[in-house]
């Protein structure tokens, strides 16, 4: 027992020392976040700040790509359009540019383009688009918006701006036809959507793509730990192998109490890390939670209690069968090269979850996340999930739980036989019938 | 002298290969015993045997009575390094006392005691991977003593070591003698073996092929071993009629004798050609009974390693 806990503390304390459990602990679930968050709040910002140019052809729809408030101008055309400003995103910035009664709108345009291509990239001059809006663009059934801009994939300007004119066009037209301004704006107003989660309780949450993107944090705070730690283990054993520690391991203890020892010690590592995560996650509940609310979702629908429950538990259920998969790998192969070659396709099995996460966020009840919800092995993390975006039957949860705990146990059996007879068999490695045969023999 | 160590009729298979075919011998305590053979004898397959790390598939193993934690007082050095790199050298040695059941400040205290011996007490807080090799085997070698075990079994101990390091061994093991323990040492090197050891056990092909007190084997041999120092070429000596086989080192010589043949006449055809320095008839080395037993062949090629 004694050996065992020697074992224990040496495998905790070489892994914690370690500058990836450090990087792993503190700054992984940052980067998760920035990962899920950054680009969708990049994306709300259009990508950082734009200058574009908007030349007006018909003159009537300067109101839409200004943010100033003017006063209400006399011309009723005017006062229509200042309805919608606010529109503009506070990240693009409109040069406007009334184009009305010019009867060569590309001539106009000309120095505008020029600017756009500008070879001084610190120039205030340069702009990044032009947007040019046709004289016709009222009535002609031909008429086209033409954006211009340097790469083609700027395609979130576009639909910005693009959509902006397009209302400003619509509410001119209906204007023309004798509607009044404030009929117009609430013909046109549109209606936002609202997602709700309805629990079996009959509870409303607010649901939104926040559910979606918390969803894969957290998935991504559940697996990936367990790749990296379970490789770490896989390499700790053939170290172990290649440099013939294991020697010295086996003659002063039983290869199960040795192979105890790593697995507690190597899951005492991982429950350290979620600890500090739900503490770090807890602390972001608790003063960080409006600056969450900035990028847009409310963190705090997924701080319920049941969160702090269920993640350390499916957390170290999946970590535990991964690690003793990768420790089966590990004795079975004699060098690192080897090791990494055998992983690679488990590898790619393990991940199935991850590749069909979204079709799990988004459907946690379909017929595919239950199964997958029930499996060995892809049971923690696929549970887990479904338990944070939805309210599986708590029998899924339980039956997911155990059959869990048994495929550790089953594993964990494996492991042991066959590190009992891998872990001192040099040379070549295994075949898969040479490998049944440990397991049979030891 | 009460046996320390019994091991009887023990076999080990790997495949098709016998490496260790129905192995016996018994260790006595407070002796040094020679686990003697050429790489692949089946020397460290019989080791890691006694030490646990294979089990036999045939035969019996009894150690130190076979009390249940026995095994906490054998000290094993294997044959090639079995270090953690990324470990700091003292906290290493305490984890390697602590799997044998020993920890706390006197087993601290040992370790600051063998450290500083062995010149590496300023090194104790480098990782393993930053000390050279002869060092790292300093520290394998402290790490199998430091929980004070009664048998000691080191597997080819001085790989790695420069003759100053080797000396420090040779000497240790003698002190470690003196204090009562048992070692059971394996080797190739035939020199050494015939410097430390009181008893002998010459395996060859998984078998042993000769055992006992190192003197009485030498002695079964008789006198009929020349051993020669001289200045000059001796190469002519193997050809000489009264020469069996001649192993020629530069201004040496030792000579088994033919049958009946009078080492006198070899002294007489030195004369005018040799610078004859000493001229020895004695019983032969165990390098010679090696070679005797095994066949000239093997050797050449273990020389030659």
């Amino acid at each position: 027992m004694n050996k065992m806990f020697a074992v224990i503390k040496r495998e905790y304390l070489q892994a914690v020392r370690k500058k990836m459990f450090i990087f792993m602990t503190i700054f992984f679930p940052v980067l998760m976040a920035a990962l899920f968050v950054l680009p969708r709040f990049l994306i709300g910002r259009g990508l950082g700040d734009k200058k574009v140019v908007v030349i007006d052809g018909t003159g009537a729809l300067g109101g839409s790509f200004s943010r100033r408030v003017e006063p209400v101008a006399p011309d009723p055309r005017k006062a229509l359009s200042d309805q919608s400003q606010g529109e503009l995103p506070q990240s693009i910035d409109v040069e406007y540019v009334d184009a009305h009664g010019q009867r060569d709108l590309s001539a106009v345009a000309k120095p505008y383009l020029d600017r756009l291509n500008s070879a001084d990239k610190r120039s205030a001059k340069r702009i990044d688009a032009a947007l040019i809006i046709p004289a016709n663009a009222f009535e002609g059934s031909d008429a086209k918006l033409t954006f211009f801009s340097r790469s083609s994939t700027d395609v979130i300007s576009q639909e910005r701006l693009g959509s902006i004119a397009n209302r400003a066009i619509q509410r001119q037209r209906l204007a023309a036809r004798g509607i009044s301004p404030g009929v117009v704006d609430t013909l046109t107003r549109a209606v936002p959507v609202e997602g709700v989660q309805l629990s079996r309780s009959g509870e409303r949450k607010k649901g939104s793509e926040a559910n979606f993107i918390m969803g894969f944090i957290f998935a991504g705070l559940l697996i990936i730990p367990s790749f990296i730690y379970g490789l770490e283990t896989m390499r700790g054993i053939v170290q172990e192998k290649s440099e013939r520690i294991v020697e010295v391991l086996v003659s002063s203890m039983s290869p199960r109490q040795l192979l105890t020892g790593k697995i507690i010690g190597v899951a005492a590592v991982g429950l350290t890390q979620v600890g500090v995560w739900l503490l770090i996650i807890a602390a972001v509940g608790a003063f960080g939670s409006a600056v969450a609310m900035d990028a847009g979702f409310d963190v705090s629908h997924f701080l319920q209690p049941m969160v702090f429950v269920y993640f350390p538990l499916f957390f170290i259920l999946g970590y535990l069968s991964f690690v003793c998969i990768y420790a089966i790998a590990g004795a079975a192969c004699n060098t690192d090269k080897e090791a990494q070659q055998l992983v690679a396709p488990i590898q790619m099995i393990m991940m199935l979850p991850w590749f069909v996460m979204f079709a799990i966020i988004t459907n946690p009840d379909s017929t595919l996340s239950v199964i997958l919800s029930l499996a060995p092995i892809y049971g923690p993390i696929t549970m887990f999930v479904r338990t944070l975006v939805s309210e599986p039957p708590i029998w899924h949860v339980i039956l997911s739980i155990m059959i869990s705990i048994v495929t550790i146990l089953v594993l964990f059996y494996g492991t042991a036989k066959i590190f009992r007879v891998g872990i001192l068999s040099y040379g070549k490695r295994p075949t898969l019938p040479e490998l049944w045969r440990w397991f049979k023999v030891a | 002298m009460s046996v320390v160590l019994s091991v009887r009729d023990v076999v080990k298979t790997f495949g098709a290969v016998r490496a260790v075919d129905g192995v016996s011998f018994t260790v006595q305590r407070g002796t040094i015993t020679g686990l003697l053979g050429r790489n692949g004898a089946g020397k460290t397959t019989t080791i890691r045997m006694i030490t646990g790390v294979f089990f036999p598939d045939a035969g019996t193993i009894e150690w130190l009575g076979s009390d249940r934690d026995a095994r906490d007082r054998i000290g094993y050095l294997p044959e090639e390094r079995g270090l953690y790199r990324q470990m700091k050298v003292k906290e290493h040695l305490l984890f390697l006392a602590e799997i044998k059941g020993k920890r706390g400040s006197s087993v601290a205290a040992d370790a600051e005691r063998w450290l500083k011996r062995f010149e590496l007490w300023d090194k104790r807080d480098a990782k393993v991977e930053e000390l050279s090799k002869g060092n790292q085997q300093k520290v394998q070698l402290i790490g199998t003593l430091l929980h004070d075990p009664d048998l000691i079994i080191l597997d080819e101990p001085q790989s790695g070591l420069d003759p100053v390091n080797m000396l420090l061994v040779r000497n240790l093991l003698r002190e470690l003698k003196d204090e009562g323990r048992t070692i059971l040492l394996s080797t190739h090197m035939m020199a050494e073996a015939e410097r430390m050891a009181d008893e002998i056990i010459l395996v060859h092909k998984g078998k042993v092929v000769l055992s006992g007190a190192l003197d009485a084997v030498r002695d079964s041999f008789g006198k009929n071993t020349l051993h020669i120092d001289y200045e000059g070429d001796g190469g002519f000596l193997e050809h000489l009629p009264e020469v069996k086989r001649a192993t020629i080192v530069p201004n040496g010589a030792e000579i088994s004798l033919a049958d009946g043949a009078d080492p006198q006449r070899i002294l007489e055809a030195t004369i005018g050609r040799l610078r004859i320095r000493r001229f020895e008839l004695a019983a032969p080395s165990l390098e010679e009974i090696f070679i005797e037993q095994v066949g000239a062949e093997t050797m050449t090629m273990e020389a030659n390693r």
